[in-house]
Order: structure tokens, then C-alpha cells, then sequence
């Protein structure tokens, strides 16, 4: 049997204005509310509303067999209610379909993992807080920030007794030539992996509609058979798990859905509702359904999903990108000791990776993917906004 | 007396120093009656007339003498930077010894320009490159204008005007000025362009005088390209208050040290960054600002932010004209580092707004400034010194914030702009 998992990531950040040297010391407001709005609002009409349309009917018309799974940020959440409250029902209504899981992550989207942990177990917290608020709902599957992991983040949420399992990014380099397809455990032997298979994952979020890619233009049927074909390698009826994980603005988002990849997903789901021995579960099904005990893996150093490296690189490969980090855990710290309320919320929102992610200077073919969803002309305009809006809060946090 | 003035920017259209000494410059010289008819690289064929101090905050378009330039607003050429190619130390030191031994031959008193001189400038400008083929452009609508204007001297400010003026010197038999602001030496910190350097050389040795804005620049303009003592002389910028009270802004708590100027090899930046890793490692509490736009931004913000100290290194990008001001009125120490600077008139303006001086000793400014500290653009442990004693010494640094705002008030634009009109009268009796 092979099982498909399919987990989408909701995300908006609380892009900051385009703050200069001048304005701090000013009332200028820190993030750029129209930009945010605007944005919300773009993507829910070609994203969020019409894929959320699709995936219900999907699911009422399977009769429950087509599961998936999301995690919504917390400043998704936030925005969406603020902006466009039709979305945030919306994704109440699909909840009620008794067909989609919820995952839990940090509220903020940050990487408060990798330089406070104290921060990262509130944010986790939060989050889990919101989801049961908002949804009604405990989620016992975590992923972390652009599914960044290492072994120790297994250790840490052990201060969530509910979470059982960790989706991760299959990344070659821990694998070491194993297949993606079965789940591990992690190295203390506390949490399920599941893991992402890049290849059929970003054969739909990054080369759908890439003209230049020799399966284009990809057909449903070719995608299942692709699918069909990962069950020869296992001769000894041991169950697969194939991870799709993605960014959910791949849904008329980043594939416009000029590109047909509406009516791509929806042909996959109903091909696949065909096949005997391919099922939908959900991530936190896949312990109950194990017919083998996975073997262990150790991550020591952080994988995630992003860019070609797989690590880090993304957000903290340059010393803008460091130097803006650790400032914003410092002063966080340093808020959070003089119970500065009204400030804690404002450096949270930019803990949120994406404003680092904007900072990266690396090149070539990731570069551009960082430009394209960068607001900002260029990354040294990134790091000046965001370090002057720092040094406006720095005066405020030493009155 | 009418001069034809020949210059690349003006305020407000392109302001950098250059447009700002122009500006005060001009203003003066149309108070001690001075008509001057100005050409600036715009697309329409126009000049400006400056005939009273007031023109010159707005000066008046003209197509020829007469009537006034209807067509509203002017275009002005896309600014560009200089882009050096490939190094050519060779071929310029042959260019340039040859035509110095040519020279030497050539001991009349009012220069000539012979017929290889206006050949090689054509053959010059003929080329392809970018940067040329707007100075060409320039050069043509000077040529065609000049026909419509009557003018006893034509003053071109550096060297992209120095072709047209020794075109018009030719055609027009009229005395030639060349004004040296700054030198393809200071910008390439060594060897820069070949062509900008031959136009350099050509412009300043067969001018009927050059001036230089500092001893700096004129022991350059004499040990590079050879121009005769009794031909050049030197006039010192002056500085025109824009904002008459400058105010002082409290922006941050502690000290503000500034950078102000251009992120290129020429100005400093790094020596500034490496002034400021190191006061900061010492523990002095100050705040360091880089104020200015560049090619070197990058590099500059990657080091300054790999020492990880958060927000005492800020970088303000590119300022508008008021925002210099804003910057200026919040600091308390200008800091100066440039590897080669023919003057630096931010040094002034910097005095206006109160703020205590750290100069490079390779700065014009420096010859004529007394209250400020004056260290070898090497000597960076000597500039964190005094960056300490000061910041560590509140009195002493606002006694000398109060010095340097009664020393500024010397150095108007009227002693320089009378020197000047003396150069035109030697040259016009």
C-alpha cells in the first residue's frame, strides 16, 4: 500500500514598511499595512479562496477517502481575519469536512529554533493555542519553520506531550541514497519523521509551468504513474508514505491558474481515488498504519526545504541576514525582561523568516526565487528597513 | 564682463559637490557684476543666464540672447557614473611624455591649441563608449549654442566640459578657464581612465589658465600632467548656508559619528568602517552612520554587520538634499577619511551644522580649515583616539562645536569669486 500525504503551508508575514534612517524617532509605522492588505487580498482571490473551493468539493464528493493537511501561521491568521475575513471561515468551513488535518508550528513562522529556544517554545505554544481557538482542534503533528530540523528540536518538543510526529524535508544529504518513502524515527526514538519527497513535491510547486523543463507541459495521468511507479521498488510488502508537501500559494499563486494547475490537482486527486492501492492519509494516521518499525535518523546539523542547499543558507547565509537576527531575539529578551507588553507583540511579527529571507544575496537560480517574492527592490533595502525599524524600538526599549 | 560658463551640474537638478560650488560661485561672481550664460548637459539646445544673485537660485532659461526659453521643464541627461575600464598605465605615461615634450617646445605666451590637439579631441569623442558620446553631445549643442551668445570668456568646470571649451577657444578666439574640481586621480585612486585622463591633460595645458580648488589638487594637476606654475592658480571653495539657523536634532542617545559622501574607493568608506569596528570594541557607546549611496554599499554592509553590533553601524542609502542637512543636524562628529579628496566641501557645510571634524590630511579642505583634527587618511588608531577623547569628553567637543561654528562663517564664496575675477581680468585687458 502506498500512502499519500499531502500537506500544504498557509503563510503571510507582517512585511515591514519601507522604513528609512530618517523616520526612526518618527510615529512611521513599522509594517506597511496597505502592502499587507494588498497582498492578502491578491492572493486570496487567485490562492486561497478557489483552492479551499476545490479541495471541499474534493473531499465532500470522495465521501471522506481524499484527506489533506495545513499549517496556518498565526500572522495568517491575524491577517486574514483583519483583511479579508471571508478566507478565515472559509477554512472553517473546510474543517467541517471532517477531511483536514491541522499541524502545529511556531505562531510567527520564525526561526526561533535555531537562536532561542525559550521563544520557540512559546511561539510553538501560541499556536497550538489559536488552532484549538480557532478551530476547535489539537493538532499532534509539528512542523517546523520551512520544515527545519535537527535532532535536538525532537528533544524540545517533548514540552508537547500531544505532538507524535515531525514532518521533515527528505533532503539527500540525510538520507545518504535511502528512499524518502519510509518514515523514520527521530534519534531519541520520541517522534515519527515524515518526510517531504522533493522530487514529486516540487515537480508540482516549482516546475508545473516551467517551459523549459522536459516533462512540460505535465500531464495527470504521467504525474500518477510517476506515483505508481515509486511501489516497484518495495518487494517486501512494506507500506509507503509519500510526503507531498508544499506551499499552498503554489495553487494559483505561484502556478497562475492560466497554467491549468487547478484542473491538474483535481484530475491527480480523482485518478488516484481510482487506484486500489493508493490511499489518503492523514500525517498523524501514518503510526497507526505502519506494518514495520522504522529505523532511526540523526539530523545533527539543520535541513529545511528551501533553495537548492536545503539548510539554513536561506535565511541566515549572509551577515546581514545574522546580524538582523540576533539583534531581534536580543531585544526581544531584553522586552520580555522589562515586560514591555506593547512591544513583545511588534518584535515577534519580525522574528518571522520572511524578513530575512529578503536579505539573501546568494545567486542564480535561487536568488531569483528570492527576488520574486521579495517586496523590496533589493536585499541591502531589505536590511536597512528592518535594522532602522530596530533601532527605533531600541530607543523606546531603554526608555 | 560676460562669461560663458561650461558645467556639468547645477543645483537642484544634479547636486554633488561640484553643482554646490558652482552654485555659490556663480551667485558671487553675479554680485560683483559678472553676467553669466551658463550651458548644462540638457536635451534642448538652451543656456542659462545668471546676471544678479538672485538668478542664480533660479536662473532663467534662454535659446539665445533675448528672449527667455518658454518650453517648461527641462530635461536633464540620466546621471551615470564613470565606469573605469581596463587600466592603461602604459599608454597614457607614452601619451602624456610625448605631448608634454611637444610642449616644452611651445613657449608662446597666449596658448594655441594646434591642429593635432582638435584632431585627437574629435577622433576622442568619435568613440563608442557611453560616457563619451554624452560629452560629445554636450560638446556639439555647446558649439551650436555658443553662435547665438555673446560672451568675452568661456570657464569650463572639469573635464567633461574641457573639450567644448577648447573648441570654443578655437573657433571663437576667446580666452579659456579650466576649472579643476576634482582629477581622474582622485576618483580612479591612481591611475583611472586613459581618455579622461588625456582630456585632463589637454584641457588644463592648453587652457589660458586653470584653477585649482586646494594645493592638493594643484601639486596633482603639476606633478601628473606638467602644467606650468605661472599658468595655474589656486582658489579654495567657499560655502553658501542654505538653512540659515541650523538646528541640532537629538536622534539617538549616544554620540553620532557621520559619514557623509559616495561609497567609492575615493571617499573612505572602509577606513570609516574600520574607525568604527574599532571604537566600538573598545566599548565607547556611540552610534556610527554611513550616509551616502555607492558601489561599495554591499561590501560596506556586509563587513559593518558581520561584527554583529546590531544597530551601531547604520547605513542611510541615498539622501536627498534635505536629508544631508538631517543628517548633518543630528551628528556631532564628521569623520572625513577620504584617500584623495581635491577639496570636500561637506567638510564646510558640516561646520555649519555644528559638527567637530575629523579631516583627512589628503583633503583640500584641510589646508584652509583651523578647527579641526587633521590625520593622514591612514592613520586610523589616531582618528579612534580622538574619536574617544571626544566622545568621552562631552565639553570639549561642544567647545569645539562652537568654534567651528564661528570659524565657518569665514569662508563665504565672496574672497574666491573675487580671485576668480581677477584670473578673468588678466586674461580680458
Amino acid at each position: 500500500m502506498l500512502y499519500l500525504i499531502f500537506y500544504f503551508q498557509v503563510h503571510q508575514p507582517f512585511r515591514v514598511s519601507k522604513y528609512s534612517f530618517f523616520d526612526i524617532g518618527t510615529t512611521k509605522s513599522y509594517f506597511d499595512e496597505e502592502l499587507n492588505r494588498y497582498i492578502f487580498n491578491k492572493v486570496s482571490e487567485k490562492c486561497y479562496l478557489p483552492a479551499n473551493n476545490l479541495f471541499k468539493e474534493l473531499i465532500l464528493a470522495s465521501e471522506g477517502r481524499f484527506k489533506i493537511s495545513y499549517s496556518i501561521t498565526g500572522t495568517f491568521l491575524e491577517q486574514a481575519k483583519l483583511y479579508r475575513p471571508e478566507v478565515f471561515e472559509s477554512f472553517q468551513e473546510l474543517m467541517k469536512t471532517g477531511g483536514v488535518e491541522l499541524i502545529a508550528e511556531t505562531y510567527y513562522h520564525s526561526l526561533a529554533s535555531i537562536f532561542d529556544l525559550d521563544e520557540f517554545i512559546e511561539q510553538v505554544g501560541a499556536h497550538l493555542e489559536t488552532i484549538e481557538r480557532d478551530f476547535g482542534y489539537i493538532p499532534r503533528v509539528f512542523r517546523n519553520t520551512e520544515l527545519i530540523y535537527f535532532d535536538k528540536l525532537s528533544d524540545v518538543l517533548l514540552n508537547f506531550p500531544q505532538i507524535k510526529t515531525i514532518l521533515i524535508e527528505g533532503a539527500d544529504r540525510i538520507l545518504m541514497g535511502d528512499s524518502p518513502l519510509y518514515p523514520r524515527l527521530s534519534y531519541n526514538h520520541v517522534h515519527l519523521l515524515l518526510l517531504k519527497h522533493y522530487k514529486l513535491s516540487d515537480d508540482i510547486a516549482f516546475r508545473f509551468s516551467d517551459r523549459g523543463w522536459a516533462e512540460y507541459p505535465l500531464r495527470a495521468e504521467t504525474y500518477v504513474q510517476w506515483i505508481k511507479d515509486l511501489m516497484l521498488s518495495e518487494r517486501e510488502g512494506r507500506n509507503l508514505y509519500l510526503g507531498l508537501f508544499m506551499d499552498y500559494e503554489t495553487f494559483g499563486e505561484h502556478q497562475w491558474k492560466e497554467t491549468g494547475i487547478f484542473e491538474f490537482i483535481r484530475k491527480v486527486i480523482e485518478l488516484i481515488l481510482e487506484e486500489p492501492y493508493i490511499r489518503f492519509i492523514f500525517p498523524s494516521e501514518a503510526y497507526k498504519t505502519l506494518n514495520y518499525s522504522p529505523k532511526g535518523l540523526s539530523v545533527p546539523t539543520p535541513t529545511s526545504w528551501a533553495d537548492t542547499e536545503r539548510d539554513l543558507s536561506a535565511w541566515l547565509s549572509n551577515p546581514l541576514q545574522w546580524n538582523a537576527m540576533k539583534t531581534v531575539f536580543d531585544f526581544l529578551k531584553k522586552a520580555k525582561e522589562k515586560n514591555y507588553s506593547w512591544l513583545i507583540p511588534i518584535l515577534k511579527k519580525l522574528t518571522t523568516s520572511d524578513h530575512f529571507y529578503y536579505m539573501c544575496i546568494k545567486y542564480f537560480q535561487d536568488g531569483d526565487v528570492h527576488k520574486y517574492f521579495s517586496p523590496y527592490d533589493l536585499p541591502e533595502n531589505a536590511y536597512k528597513y528592518f535594522m532602522n525599524i530596530l533601532a527605533d524600538i531600541e530607543a523606546k526599549l531603554e526608555d | 564682463m560676460k562669461i560663458l560658463m561650461l558645467t556639468w551640474e547645477y543645483p537642484p537638478f544634479i547636486v554633488g559637490g561640484l553643482g554646490m560650488a558652482c552654485y555659490g560661485l556663480f551667485k558671487m561672481l553675479a554680485e560683483l557684476g559678472v553676467t553669466i550664460k551658463m550651458i548644462l548637459p540638457t536635451n534642448e539646445a538652451v543656456f542659462f543666464e545668471i546676471a544678479t544673485p538672485e538668478d542664480a537660485d533660479f536662473p532663467l532659461a534662454k535659446e539665445e540672447n533675448g528672449e527667455p526659453y518658454r518650453r517648461d521643464p527641462l530635461r536633464f541627461f540620466p546621471t551615470f557614473q564613470v565606469t573605469f575600464e581596463e587600466s592603461a598605465y602604459a599608454t597614457i605615461r607614452e601619451t602624456l611624455t610625448e605631448v608634454v615634450l611637444e610642449l616644452a617646445l611651445n613657449t608662446q605666451k597666449e596658448t594655441q591649441i594646434p591642429d593635432e590637439v582638435i584632431e585627437r579631441l574629435t577622433y576622442i569623442l568619435s568613440q563608442g563608449n557611453h560616457l563619451l558620446q554624452r560629452v560629445n553631445h554636450y560638446t556639439k549643442n555647446v558649439l551650436e549654442l555658443a553662435k547665438k551668445i555673446s560672451f568675452d570668456l568661456i570657464h569650463a568646470h572639469d573635464w567633461l566640459t574641457y573639450p567644448a571649451g577648447l573648441f570654443l577657444k578655437r573657433r571663437f578666439k576667446k580666452p579659456l578657464v579650466v576649472h579643476l574640481h576634482a582629477t581622474e586621480f582622485d576618483r580612479a585612486l591612481g591611475y583611472g581612465h586613459p581618455i579622461i585622463h588625456e582630456i585632463e591633460y589637454l584641457g588644463l595645458n592648453y587652457a589660458d589658465r586653470a584653477i585649482a580648488v586646494s594645493n592638493y589638487t594643484k601639486s596633482i594637476a603639476q606633478e601628473h600632467y606638467k602644467v606650468p606654475e605661472e599658468k595655474i592658480r589656486v582658489v579654495h571653495n567657499g560655502f553658501t548656508a542654505k538653512a540659515l539657523v541650523p538646528k541640532k536634532i537629538k536622534k539617538f542617545k549616544e554620540p553620532v559619528i557621520l559619514f557623509l559622501g559616495r561609497l567609492t574607493p575615493q571617499k573612505g568608506p572602509t577606513i570609516f568602517l574600520e574607525i568604527a569596528k574599532k571604537v566600538l570594541e573598545r566599548g565607547v557607546k556611540a552610534r556610527f552612520v554611513i550616509a551616502g549611496a555607492g558601489e561599495m554599499e554591499r561590501e560596506l554592509m556586509l563587513e559593518a554587520s558581520s561584527l554583529g553590533i546590531g544597530t551601531y553601524i547604520m547605513f542611510t542609502g541615498f539622501l536627498t538634499r534635505q536629508e544631508v542637512e538631517e543628517a548633518l543636524s543630528m551628528s556631532d562628529i564628521l569623520v572625513m577619511p577620504s584617500v584623495s579628496e581635491p577639496f570636500g566641501i561637506v567638510a564646510l557645510e558640516a561646520m555649519h551644522f555644528g559638527c567637530a571634524l575629523i579631516l583627512s590630511k589628503q583633503s583640500g579642505a584641510s589646508e584652509v580649515i583651523e578647527n579641526a583634527y587633521k590625520v593622514d587618511f591612514w592613520d586610523i588608531d589616531k582618528m579612534v583616539e580622538l574619536i574617544i577623547e571626544l566622545v568621552t569628553n562631552p565639553e570639549r567637543l561642544r567647545f569645539i562645536q562652537e568654534r567651528v561654528r564661528e570659524e565657518v562663517k569665514k569662508f563665504t564664496w565672496r574672497k574666491p569669486a573675487e580671485e576668480v575675477f581677477k584670473i578673468y581680468q588678466e586674461l580680458l585687458i
